[in-house]
C-alpha cells in the first residue's frame, strides 16, 4: 500500500498572538510543530503500513522551515517525504492548496489512500482534505474515528455522527480525514530520529507538477481575508437567583423590565 | 544548524513530552508505591530509549554523552527513578562500547535496545573497596566459573545482563558479563531503600555460573580500571539526574512561593524566601554547568573523570541542601508526603553514595589536584 498523510506545520503554542497594531499573527520564535491532528494520520498510516507492507510518504505546501515538521513524521516511523515549496505557491487558501497538494498526489503516483487531520489547529478549516479528494476524483470520508483494511483495495471508516454512526465502506484510492480519537499517536523513536536524517526528503517546485497556474498561490485563491482581529475580551455580569422558584421568578421578572 | 545539534534537539523534544506525558503524572505515585507501575518500563522500551546511546551498528540511535545526558536532566525533572534506570544502562553498555571483544558485543550489543544491562561492584563486604571483594571467576579450560555475591545492583531484578568484578585466583580483578537465564544464577534481596524508589536496586547471587573466554571484559587485571572509568560515565548521567531533580525542586518552590502568602504578601516577596530561591537556582545552573562540561570532555576525547566526580559529588550536596531549602519555603507541607519535595531529597541523597560516595570522590578530586 501506498500511503500519503499530508502535513501542516502549525505555531507550538495554541495561544498565538495577535499583534493589535498590525493584526498580523506574531510568530516569531514559536516553533512549528506538526498539527496534532495530523500525528493521527500518521498513526493510522503507519499501522495500515504495518499490517499491510508498502510505503508511508509525508506531504507538505510550505517553506523550508517545514522540513523539521517533516523529519518529525519521519522519527514517528514514515518513509519519505515531500514537500512542495516555492514563492509561486504563496498566499494559498484552502481551494488552491487543495489544488496543489492533489497534484502533487498525481505526482507521487499510484497512491491508495490519502490521509489527513480532521482540521489544522491555526487555522481550523478542515477544507484541505476534502477540497484534494474532490480533485482527485476519489471518495472521501470526514472525521474518521476508526479505519480498517478490510480487503486489499477497501477500506471501512467509522464516523460518529450527532445521532448515529456511519461505517462507510471506501475502495481505494480513497481521502480520509481523521479525528484524534482514532489512535494515540507514537512517540518518535531515538533511532529513527537519526534516520529521519538519511531519508529522503523531494522538494518541488511549480516546475516540478502539472499544474495549471491560475489554480495555485494568490491567483488561485478565492478567498480573502479582510480583517484579523483579536476578540475583545468581555466579562459579563452574572447572577445567581436564589434556590426558592417563586422568589426566583419575582426577582428574574424584575430583572426583565 | 549543525544535523547534531538538530538531531539533539529532536531528541530533548521528545524526551520532554514523554516526560509530560508518561512520567510527570506518575512521579508521587512511582514513590509512594516503591515500584514503576505496570507497563510503565515497557513503554521506555517500546519508544526505543534503551537504545539511545547504542551504536548504530548494534541497532542503537548513537546518540553521544552531551545529548543523552540532556536527556536525562529533563527526565529527572519529571522523574528522577526512571532517568537513573536510564544511567544505569547506559553506563554499562558504554563499557562494551569501550572495553568489550568482538564476539561479545556482537552476541550482547543487539540486544541493549530491549533489555537492561547493569554493572555488578559493590559485596555484603563494602562497596568503597573492590579490591576486597570476595566474588572468585575460576579458569576452567576455555571457561570461568564465577561465584559470588554482589548487593545494591541498580536495576538489579529488571537487568537480564550483568556485568561482574570479580577476582582470579593469582587475585587480579577482571570484569565478566553473565545473563540472567545462565545455569546458577539467582536474584536476591531487592532494597528497601528510602529514595528513588522506582529504581530496582538489588542483589544478584552467582553460583558456579560458567561463562566462556569471550565473555571477559577487556582483559584480566583491567577490573579497576574498567569500573572506574564505568563511575565516571555514570557520574556525567548522575550529575545531569541531579540538575534536573534541582529543578524540580525549583519549580515546586517557586510555584508554592507566588501562590502562597504571608500576611497578605505573596511569599516570594519575602527576602528570607528569595535568598532561598536564589540559592537553589544557582545551585540548578552550577550542577549544570559541572555535568555539561564532563559530558562536553567526554565527546571531545579529553580527560573527565576528575569533572564528573564534581558534577556528583557538588550535584548530590548542593540538589539535597536545595531540596531541604524548597522544604522550607513549603513549610509544613514542604514536610508532607503530599507534595514531591521531601521525595526530592531523598531521591538526590542517593548519589552521595551509589557510583561512588562523597568520600570516595572528594579523595579521587583532591588526588586529582595533587597530581597536577
Ligand atoms: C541507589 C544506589 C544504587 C547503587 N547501585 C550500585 C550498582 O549499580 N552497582 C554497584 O556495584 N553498587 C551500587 N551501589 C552501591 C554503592 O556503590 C555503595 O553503597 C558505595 O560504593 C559504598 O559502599 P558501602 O555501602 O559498602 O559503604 P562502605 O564502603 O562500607 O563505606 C562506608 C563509609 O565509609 C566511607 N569510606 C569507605 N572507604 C573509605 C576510604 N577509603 N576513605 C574515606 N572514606 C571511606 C564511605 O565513604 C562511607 O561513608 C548502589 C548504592 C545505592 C545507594
Amino acid at each position: 500500500m501506498k500511503i500519503v498523510v499530508g502535513i501542516k506545520q502549525v505555531p507550538e503554542t495554541d495561544s498565538v498572538k495577535i499583534d493589535p497594531k498590525t493584526n498580523n499573527l506574531e510568530r516569531s520564535g514559536i516553533q512549528g510543530i506538526i498539527n496534532p491532528f495530523d500525528k493521527n494520520a500518521i498513526e493510522a498510516a503507519l499501522q495500515l503500513r504495518d499490517q499491510a507492507g508498502g510505503e508511508v510518504v509525508l506531504l507538505s505546501m510550505g517553506p523550508d522551515s517545514y522540513t523539521s515538521s517533516l523529519r518529525d513524521g519521519m522519527a514517528m516511523g514514515a518513509d519519505k517525504a515531500v514537500l512542495v515549496s516555492s514563492r509561486a505557491f504563496g498566499g494559498a487558501d484552502t481551494l488552491a492548496t487543495g489544488y496543489t497538494l492533489a497534484k502533487a498526489v498525481e505526482s507521487i503516483g499510484d497512491v491508495d489512500l490519502v490521509l489527513f487531520g480532521r482540521q489544522s489547529v491555526d487555522a481550523d478549516t478542515g477544507q484541505v482534505g476534502p477540497i484534494v479528494a474532490e480533485f482527485l476524483s476519489v471518495p472521501q470520508v470526514t472525521f474518521a474515528e476508526t479505519v480498517s483494511l478490510e480487503s486489499e483495495n477497501t477500506i471501512i471508516a467509522k464516523r460518529q455522527l450527532d445521532s448515529a454512526v456511519q461505517d462507510i465502506k471506501l475502495t481505494l484510492p480513497a481521502v480520509i480525514t481523521v479525528r484524534k480519537e482514532l489512535n494515540n499517536p507514537r512517540y518518535e523513536t531515538p533511532v529513527n530520529m537519526k534516520e529521519s536524517f538519511e531519508k529522503p526528503i523531494t522538494v518541488w517546485t511549480e516546475a516540478d507538477l502539472n499544474l495549471d497556474p491560475s489554480q495555485i498561490g494568490q491567483a488561485g485563491s478565492p478567498t480573502s481575508v479582510t480583517n484579523v482581529y483579536a476578540p475583545t475580551k468581555e466579562v459579563k455580569k452574572t447572577t445567581i437567583l436564589p434556590e426558592d422558584p417563586v422568589q426566583a421568578v419575582s426577582e428574574l421578572l424584575g430583572k426583565l423590565d | 544548524m549543525s544535523i547534531t545539534i538538530e538531531q539533539n534537539k529532536m531528541l530533548i523534544q521528545m524526551i520532554k513530552e514523554f516526560t509530560a506525558n508518561e512520567l510527570a503524572p506518575l512521579d508521587m505515585d512511582i514513590d509512594s508505591r516503591g515500584d514503576y507501575p505496570d507497563g510503565l518500563f515497557q513503554k521506555v522500551v517500546k519508544t526505543g530509549l534503551l537504545g539511545m546511546t547504542l551504536p548504530r551498528e548494534y541497532g542503537g540511535a548513537d546518540f553521544d554523552y552531551v545529548a543523552a545526558s540532556e536527556a536525562l536532566e529533563k527526565m529527572a525533572t519529571g522523574n528522577a527513578s526512571m532517568a537513573v534506570t536510564l544511567e544505569g544502562h547506559f553506563k554499562t553498555i558504554e563499557q562494551f562500547i569501550k572495553y568489550g571483544n568482538k564476539a561479545l558485543n556482537d552476541k550482547y550489543l543487539p540486544s541493549a535496545s530491549k533489555r537492561i544491562f547493569a554493572f555488578s561492584m559493590t559485596e555484603p563486604s563494602g562497596g568503597s573497596n573492590p579490591k576486597g571483594i570476595a566474588t572468585r571467576a575460576i579458569k576452567q579450560g576455555s571457561n570461568w566459573v564465577i561465584t559470588g555475591d554482589k548487593i545494591m545492583i541498580t536495576n538489579g531484578g529488571l537487568a537480564e545482563v550483568y556485568c561482574v568484578l570479580s577476582k582470579t585466583e593469582d587475585d587480579q580483578l577482571a570484569i565478566f558479563v553473565v545473563d540472567k537465564d545462565m545455569p546458577g544464577f539467582k536474584f536476591g534481596k531487592r532494597e528497601d531503600f528510602i529514595g528513588l524508589k522506582g529504581v530496582p536496586v538489588g542483589e544478584v547471587v552467582l553460583n558456579h555460573v560458567v561463562v566462556p573466554d569471550s565473555h571477559l571484559l577487556g582483559v584480566i587485571g583491567q577490573g579497576l580500571e574498567i569500573g572506574d572509568n564505568a563511575h565516571a560515565d555514570a557520574r556525567v548521567l548522575m550529575g545531569a539526574v541531579l540538575a534536573g531533580i534541582t529543578e524540580h525542586e525549583l519549580q515546586t518552590a517557586v510555584s508554592y512561593a507566588k501562590e502562597r502568602k504571608a500576611m497578605d504578601t505573596p511569599l516570594y516577596q519575602l527576602q528570607v524566601t528569595q535568598e532561598k530561591i536564589a540559592d537553589i537556582a544557582i545551585a540548578k545552573q552550577n550542577i549544570q554547568a559541572l555535568y555539561q562540561k564532563g559530558a562536553n570532555d567526554k565527546v571531545a576525547g579529553k580527560p573527565y573523570a576528575e569533572v564528573a566526580a564534581m558534577a556528583k559529588s557538588y550535584g548530590s550536596r548542593s540538589a539535597v541542601a536545595a531540596g531541604d531549602k524548597a522544604l522550607q519555603i513549603l513549610g509544613g507541607y514542604g514536610y508532607s508526603h503530599e507534595y514531591p519535595v521531601e521525595h526530592l531529597i531523598r531521591d538526590a541523597r542517593a548519589m552521595e553514595l551509589a557510583e561512588g560516595t562523597i568520600e570516595k570522590m572528594n579523595l579521587e578530586i583532591t588526588n586529582a589536584e595533587i597530581a597536577k
